[in-house]
């Protein structure tokens, strides 16, 4: 059995590795310019309708870019930043929600529908796979046999 | 389970109706109802240091001391042009008081436009340009036409978004003076 | 005239629907056959109204009769011919006339194709629920969202459309692409409330409306594709795609859509999961008119927001009709349909159907989620939230690569079990052509998570794509001795199906790939330059060479010159530029794109030129953005293989009659 599953688990392995490799800590923390670019990925540009500060071209987002690499620079964590800009324009700033409070629904409920889902799935799958297997009996074909038209 | 379809039909039959409701109770609000207010109200406005349009200097430091109203504004947008009259006469009624001052920061706009507009209509009070936006930044400005009405103590007492009338401009110079 | 002419041509469609509806309705209580034949009718009249319609509105728009007031509001003396002809799906009013107009195409083709069947209950009350739906809609334009109305004093011209709606001929064609798409769905949707009514599931009308469903299906594929291109070229933000509530409801239906296409499949083998499909139909209809709601009432933010009207509820309250009358009718007959079906093993073509349907349905229950939260943050706590692009990529990158996943396993998965020896024959070449791509993508540098797995999946899908292909025409050949190319033909036109099924999944493939280079991999600066001077991106070499300004007619348009040169290739002038109009407040910038088989390169003109004569240009390369739209294409093109017919379902010529043989008198016997 081992000698048909090893091209499988040759790339099962292979696969395993590349991901590592991917996945592994690129060692130090995020760069300045790393964290200006994902604070601003989050916060909504203030004069646009969506788009968020690291995407707009408004005077104001290059401000905002500008107002978020000095706070950065100054030492403000990634919490701070975006607290002074809830302070400043209200909670429709954030482009992503919280993850606490009403958040946890808009976060956790698609993660909960998809393990409910799944294991409705395997469930079923359980079942179906422990009801009887459905045979013909002779009196079945019989009864067939009677119920069809004769030519 | 016995009556399945059932069962799953009315719960979802359920999530459906609470959204509904969700939905109803929505229709006819605003959605830009927060993005319409300022929520610097009641704090102490920030600083600036600009530049005027005829090559002075503005500072929120100079100007200590004073019911100062700021407003926001631009050449190219409608409600700022329809509010001009109102701006204006507010300003003529209080332009001899040593108290009051009155600043109109340009936002998002080119210089050349500003000019233009500025000889063709007149703009009696100081006019700075904010270059960099950051003082469109520093008051939390969401766009133009955007009014704000500084205490003496430097604290914003009112706040309008949007055009405003010579009344809004009363009510927020009081609510200003008011403000030890 | 015209607007009396107009609003009888609406009381006729509506008074047309209403006598179908009545006339079907008694025949079906009274089992008279009569009556439902001519109730059909009905169907004709309501298209011929909408017809009508829609074709007084082409006219008072082409005359530039400023007495209507949506005329007055979308139209101007100086708009061009094509942007006069959009005018009728411009705004709120006439997209409702679209929709009519649509609606009464489809439904006459339905009624046209079931015509030997007009007396069957099942046909006459698709139909009836048809001419509701129907109904509905013209009532609306008789009430609420007339698009006829008349202004007291017409006036000298009028005020043009939105400026955004005059920049690109893609107006022709990306809504119209999109109800074709919507509406199309009123078709199963009908047949599924008639199946549940009469409690049958009639022989047929399942495969008819599976090709109505892929048929609105590809159309709405289409518009959206068309939609994100438009983001894209004419928007100017950058971007294809931007979570936007009106971008979110166009892609609802799509997945459910999606879902039901594959889960029928199931249904045909194994005859189960019926009530689910009758679900997913009614929940796609359902989507379309929450869509409409989203983006008519002014409830949600929104790019594409109409303005505010009596239409919200309206629409909110027939939402409601629908979703009770569909879920009450499951939760009545849904046990009586159940089939005693079953799956037979989780390594399954059925199984990966299944776990397809639960992704997609997690997928739709994400972004409707995102798409309405704000709405429910507001309900209950009263604060304004917005939910934007970190939220959905988030969300939605991990289930699309495991739907990539499946799209590459499931085809090659046998029904009703797998065993060992066909999962190596079929998936392990594909497979490990997936893990070595993977192992390139690293080695080359790239180190996204996402990016990776999906370059691999990606290289997965292609592979076992390409093998069925191959393994298809092979066993062609061995059976007609016919050369490759022709044995490839044949071999797909035996089975179109099937091979357009395949294609489309090359197209959704590209379309992965494209998304997960573009998105991580643009790169985004911006040049001030003075007349003559460059700047280089990257590689390329960017040159300003001069502006100039245009007034045409409502447009005053500024548009910088650039020139771009890669190394010693002259890759020719671009020219973004901004164009203000006189009833706006502000400039709508139009990027210009170079567009390239490896990048894009996206010139925006930032701001005009200042008092030195500088301009600011905005410079974006984006990767593979071009086989977004390839991967789109691909996607249409296959939709169009799987409805082509079978070469196996023609009949062949009978050359000389067979005589036949004298009756036996014995019964029978049947095989065992």
């Amino acid at each position: 059995m081992t000698r048909r599953l090893l091209p499988w688990l040759a790339l099962a392995a292979v696969v395993v590795v590349t991901l590592a490799i991917v996945v592994w800590p690129s060692g130090g923390k995020p760069s300045a310019a790393e964290r200006a670019r994902s604070i601003g990925s989050e916060l909504r540009c203030p004069d646009c309708e969506s788009q968020s500060i690291a995407q707009s071209s408004t005077e104001t987002a290059r401000a905002a870019r500008a107002d978020i690499r000095q706070r950065i620079a100054a030492g403000q964590s990634d919490a701070d930043i975006r607290q002074a800009y809830i302070d400043k324009f209200g909670d429709s700033i954030l482009l992503k929600p919280e993850s606490s409070g009403l958040g946890i629904l808009v976060w956790g409920l698609p993660a909960a529908a998809l393990v409910l889902g799944g294991g409705g799935l395997v469930l079923a799958l359980r079942r179906w796979r422990r009801e009887p297997h459905l045979h013909a009996t002779d009196a079945d074909r019989e009864l067939v046999q009677q119920a069809r038209p004769v030519r | 389970m016995k009556h399945r379809a059932r069962w799953i039909a009315l719960s979802a039959g359920a999530v459906v109706v609470v959204l509904a409701i969700v939905l109803a109770t929505q229709v006819g609000t605003d959605p830009r109802a927060d993005a319409n207010k300022s929520h610097l109200l009641g704090q102490t406005a920030p600083a600036y240091d600009l530049p005027t349009l005829d090559g002075g200097r503005v500072r929120s430091s100079d100007l200590a001391g004073k019911v100062v109203i700021v407003n926001f504004w631009n050449s190219w947008c409608i409600p700022c042009q329809q509010e001009h009259p109102a701006l204006t006469e507010f300003f003529r009624r209080h332009a001899g008081d040593p108290g009051f001052a009155m600043v109109g920061i340009v936002r998002d706009d080119t210089d050349s436009a500003v000019r233009s507009y500025v000889t063709d209509e007149g703009v009696p009070y100081t006019v700075a340009l904010d270059p960099g936006a950051q003082a469109s930044l520093d008051f939390g400005t969401r766009g133009q036409p955007e009014t704000y009405a500084i205490s003496p103590d430097g604290v914003i007492a009112g706040t309008q978004f949007g055009p405003s009338s010579v009344t809004n401009l009363e009510q927020m110079y009081a609510a200003a003076r008011g403000q030890r | 005239m015209k607007p009396a002419l107009g609003v009888l041509a609406l009381a006729l469609g509506a008074s047309g629907a209403l006598l179908g509806v009545g006339t079907l309705g008694v025949g079906l209580a009274r089992h008279d056959d009569r009556l439902l034949r001519a109730g059909r009718r009905y169907v004709f009249v309501v298209l011929a109204a909408a017809v009508l319609a829609a074709g007084i509105m082409e006219w008072a728009l082409l005359t530039h009769d400023f007495s209507l007031k949506y005329v007055a509001e979308n139209n101007a003396k100086a708009t061009p011919l094509l942007y006069t002809i959009t005018g009728l799906w411009a705004a709120l009013e006439g997209s409702i006339l679209l929709w009519g107009l649509v609606l009464g195409g489809y439904l006459a083709f339905t009624a046209h194709k079931f015509r030997a069947r007009a007396t069957d209950p099942l046909v006459a009350w698709a139909l009836l629920v048809g001419l509701v739906v129907a109904l509905f809609f013209f009532g609306l334009m008789l009430g609420p969202a007339n698009p006829f109305k008349t202004l007291g004093t017409a006036p000298a011209d009028g005020q043009g459309p939105n400026p955004l709606l005059q920049n690109h001929p893609l107006m022709a064609f990306h809504p119209p692409m999109l109800y074709l798409g919507y509406v199309g769905f009123t078709v199963p949707f009908a047949f599924a409330i008639a199946s549940l009514v009469t409690g049958r599931f009639g022989e047929g009308w399942l495969s008819e409306t599976r090709r109505a469903t892929l048929v609105a299906w590809g159309f709405l594929t289409v518009g959206i594709v068309l939609g994100a291109w438009w983001s894209y070229e004419v928007l100017g933000w950058g971007g294809y795609w931007a979570w936007d509530p009106v971008e979110n409801a166009s892609l609802l239906p799509w997945l459910t859509a999606t879902a039901f296409i594959h889960s029928v499949m199931v249904q045909e083998r194994r005859a189960m999961l019926r009530v689910w499909n009758l679900s997913l139909i009614i929940a796609t209809f359902c989507l379309t008119i929450l869509g409409t709601f989203l983006t008519r009432s002014g409830i949600l933010n929104s790019v594409h927001s109409f303005t505010q009207s009596a239409i919200g509820p309206t629409l909110l309250v027939f939402l409601g009709i629908v979703a009770a009358t569909g879920i009450g009718l499951i939760a009545w007959r849904g046990d009586q349909l159940r089939t005693p079906g079953r799956i037979d093993s989780p390594v399954s073509r059925e199984s990966a159907f299944l776990a397809n349907n639960l992704l997609f349905a997690a997928l739709a229950f994400v972004v409707l989620l995102g798409t309405v939260y704000p709405l429910i943050a507001e309900a209950i706590q009263n604060k304004q939230l917005s939910v934007g692009e970190p939220y959905f990529d988030r969300m939605t990158t991990p289930v699309g690569l495991a739907l990539l996943f499946l799209m590459a396993a499931a085809p090659a998965l046998p029904w009703r079990r797998a065993n060992e020896e066909v999962l190596r024959d079929r998936l392990l070449a594909p497979a490990w052509a997936g893990a070595l791509t993977m192992v390139v993508a690293v080695a080359l540098g790239v180190r996204e998570l996402a990016q990776v797995v999906a370059f691999g999946l990606a290289a997965f899908a292609l592979a076992g794509i390409v093998r069925q292909y191959v393994v298809g025409a092979r066993g062609r050949r061995r059976a007609t001795g016919e050369a490759w190319p022709l044995a490839l033909v044949r071999a797909v036109r035996s089975n179109p199906r099937l091979y357009g099924g395949l294609l489309v999944h090359v197209g959704v493939v590209i379309a992965a790939v494209a998304i997960a280079t573009s998105s991580a991999y643009s790169t985004k600066r911006e040049v001030r330059l003075a007349q003559g001077q460059s700047a280089t991106v990257r590689g390329y070499t960017l040159t300003y060479t001069g502006s100039h300004e245009k007034r045409s007619g409502q447009k005053n348009t500024v548009t910088a010159d650039v020139h771009i040169r890669r190394g010693s290739d002259d890759l020719g002038t671009y020219a973004p530029a901004i164009s203000t109009f006189p009833n706006a407040s502000q400039g709508i910038g139009t990027p210009s794109v170079r567009t390239g088989f490896r990048e894009d390169v996206y010139l925006t003109l930032v701001s005009s030129p200042n008092q030195q004569g500088r301009v600011t240009i905005g410079v974006a390369l984006n990767p593979m953005v071009l086989w977004l739209w390839v991967g789109g294409g691909v996607m249409a093109a296959g939709t169009l293989l799987a409805l082509s017919p079978s070469l196996r379902r023609r009949s062949r010529p009978v050359e000389e009659p067979v005589p036949a043989a004298p009756p036996t008198p014995e019964p029978e016997k049947v095989p065992v």
